[in-house]
């Protein structure tokens, strides 16, 4: 039987179950994003918001499930689906003795992509990252420097799916702005974005639609509208008190 | 390329492994240079045997002539023999430094001559073999468990292993090129120095050739033990002690039961036994009668047998008879000798097919011609030409000529190799 994608969605998954062991950390997850489209993932620690990216990676295979990354499948073509993501871990880590500008050229270069110079201190700047930082080494950077680094390399990476774990802990409130606006260029250039935070304004600022994930699965999804977007007090409630399995 | 650079930068920016190519590098430059000087030293040590060697012969001819007694020419003037370093030899020094590079021999009998080395160069056999072959063997290997041991462990302590297996084409082609880099770069550091010091030696291509190959092959095998044991996902500190174990394993250990297991399975008398046996049968010889010691000797030289007949008093053909006839009583043990250091040269070669350090050794030193084969060989020349000493004198001794001045420059001269 063959079959068919209904789409080369940038990214599609479908009643996805992930085990750690015995430990079930997914069980039957939904979701799909659409080009320009700005996902965020709220949940509490441990819920397995991490877990979701790394399975999008392919770094976990599903127990069962579908992941589909513009209709590749990372479990079985990981390099092929990599190829179309751009990925900021969770605990970001660079090369310590390159400079910031070192550590994008030796990264990008790893997937033989170029960049020019006036790319890369563009990315900086809508990183954030200050100038007289670009050509230091990142031993002496701060940790919020190193997340600004970490985001300008995610968005040199012209892709069509972007992965954000937490991107703006660490970032100072001027930087969390600066990154929002930064999320609206990469939604111009057509990337689906699925970010996993825990800042709750920054993803009803920015979000075009934002989902619960409790219990391994997506148990409430709440969509942007109107001029005021969000009712954020009640996500506020529903973040500190999310449903029960 | 642009890849390749970008880990360059990387290598170079981490100054503790940029420190360490250039720790091997100079540690190959010295030893290269110490095995240069060393060759240097034999070589000119041969040279200066020369003249003293025509010193002595005048010396000794000025009273000889007077009364023209073969005898004396033949017990005082020792005859120079030599065997020249190979133009590789300061690659890997062998035996060379314990082991006589110069033999001075007179026509009596030779096993005990043969094996008095250590009057010869007794200095000789202090300093340790600090060679090039010394660097790869035991050195080297020690390099790259300091580049290897954290190379994905290292990425993964550091946080950064997610990160670089996000990104696309960091799957095997970055491990091969940063694997590639390091092992460019060790085998660079040991063989750039190996190679000048072949150009300086005036070696042959192909041998300087070979032992760049053997290098390569050598580190090779190392970074294969460090990849295999990388895959056991250990972490940094365990593959390092891992690393270091199988370096203590490989190079020592099991190269010292080797070696062991050899010297029981291959019983060889010393040198010394050989000699001091010969010594005895020397000195025996002064109570058996003339006549029986005559007969032996003329089994061996029938040609003499009818000359005259000792009658009982010191004669210096009955002399260089006993010398003889104890040199071939000592024969069968001579020769169990060198088939004992045959056998177990042939032995380690086994030993070096399963045991890398073993056989890369081996191999350096036969390519250096200062192997035991290469140490037999030169035995051999001064077997042959000590034959050619000895049937020099008889004539004037059986003959009962006298030996002239003009007689000591017809004396057979040593051809080395
Ligand atoms: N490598 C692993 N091995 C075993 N269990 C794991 C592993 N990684 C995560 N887990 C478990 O999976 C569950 C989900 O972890 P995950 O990291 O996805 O949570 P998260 O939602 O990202 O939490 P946080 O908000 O703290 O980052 C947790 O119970 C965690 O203990
Ligand atoms: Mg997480």
């Amino acid at each position: 039987m063959t079959y068919h994608e209904p789409s080369g969605l940038p990214l599609l998954i479908a009643n996805l179950v992930v085990d750690y062991g015995a430990h079930r950390v997914l069980n039957g997850l939904d979701l799909s994003i659409r080009p320009g489209e700005i996902y965020a993932l709220l949940g509490g620690n441990g819920a397995g918001k991490s877990t979701t990216l790394a399975a999008i990676m392919g770094f976990v295979p599903p127990a069962s499930g579908e992941v589909r990354v513009c209709g590749v499948a990372p479990g079985s073509a990981p390099v092929q689906a990599r190829r179309a993501i751009a990925y900021l871990p969770e605990n970001v880590a660079l090369y310590e003795h390159l400079t910031a500008r070192e550590n994008i050229q030796y990264f990008l270069g790893i997937s033989s992509e170029r960049r020019t110079n006036a790319e890369i201190e563009a990315a900086f700047n809508a990183a954030g990252l200050q100038e007289d930082a670009f050509n230091r080494r990142v031993a002496g950077f701060s940790k919020g420097m190193r997340q600004k680094v970490a985001i300008a390399l995610a968005l040199l990476r012209h892709v069509p799916l972007v992965l954000l774990d937490e991107p703006t802990s660490g970032l100072d409130p001027r930087a969390t702005q600066d990154f929002n606006r930064l999320l609206g260029g990469l939604r111009e250039r057509g990337s689906a974005v699925l970010m996993v935070t825990h800042d709750l304004l920054s993803a009803a600022d920015t979000a075009d639609r934002i989902g619960f994930l409790d219990a391994g699965r997506i148990v409430q999804e709440s969509v942007a509208e109107g001029p005021d977007r969000y009712d954020v007090r009640a996500l506020h409630r529903h973040f500190a008190r999310p449903v029960a399995a | 390329m642009i890849a390749f650079k970008n880990e360059w930068l990387l290598f170079r920016r981490s100054r503790l492994g940029l420190v360490m190519i250039l720790l091997l590098a100079a540690l190959a430059i010295a030893s290269v240079v110490a095995g240069l000087v060393e060759v240097d030293r034999q070589r000119a040590a041969i040279e200066r045997i020369h003249p003293l060697q025509k010193q002595d012969v005048s010396a000794i001819a000025n009273w000889v002539t007077k009364t023209g007694t073969a005898g004396d020419a033949a017990y005082f003037t020792f005859h120079e023999t030599w065997d020249p370093p190979s133009r590789l030899a300061f690659a890997a020094l062998g035996m060379r430094d314990v082991s006589p590079y110069l033999l001075r021999v007179r026509a009596l009998g030779l096993e005990s001559q043969l094996y008095d080395s250590e009057n010869y160069n007794p200095e000789l056999a202090l300093p340790g073999r600090f060679d090039y072959a010394f660097v790869l063997v035991y050195l080297a290997p020690l390099f790259v468990i300091a580049l290897f041991h954290d190379l994905i462990s290292g990425e993964r302590e550091a946080g950064r292993l997610r990160m670089l297996e996000a990104t696309p084409g960091a799957g095997r082609r970055l491990w091969v090129r940063r694997i590639g880099l390091r092992y460019l770069l060790l085998v660079a550091s040991l063989a750039l120095p190996l190679v000048a010091g072949g150009i300086v030696a005036g070696a042959h291509l192909q041998g300087i050739a070979a032992m760049v190959g053997l290098t390569a092959a050598y580190m090779a095998f190392w970074v294969l033990v460090a990849w295999l044991i990388g895959r056991l996902n250990i972490g940094s500190a365990a593959s390092a002690a891992s690393m270091a174990a199988a370096w203590l394993l490989l190079t020592l250990v099991l190269p010292a039961l080797a070696h062991v297991a050899i010297t029981r399975a291959v019983p060889v008398n010393q040198g010394v036994e050989l000699s001091l046996a010969h010594r005895d049968a020397v000195h025996g010889a002064w109570d058996i009668p003339q006549e029986k010691t005559m007969a032996e000797f003329f089994r061996y030289h029938p040609e003499w047998s009818d000359t005259p007949p000792t009658d009982g008093t010191f004669h210096w053909k009955w002399y260089l008879a006993f010398h003889h006839v104890a040199d071939r009583s000592v024969a069968p043990q001579a020769q169990s000798y060198r088939q004992g250091l045959l056998e177990r040269d042939e032995l380690t070669r086994w030993v070096g097919a399963v045991l890398p350090a073993v056989g890369v050794q081996a191999a350096f030193t036969r390519l250096a011609g200062t192997d035991i084969q290469a140490q037999l060989t030169y035995q051999d020349r001064i077997r042959a030409y000590h034959t050619r000493l000895r049937t020099f004198y008889y004539p004037y001794l059986f003959n009962d000529r006298p030996f002239t001045e003009a007689d000591f420059a017809k004396a057979p001269v040593f051809a080395p190799g």
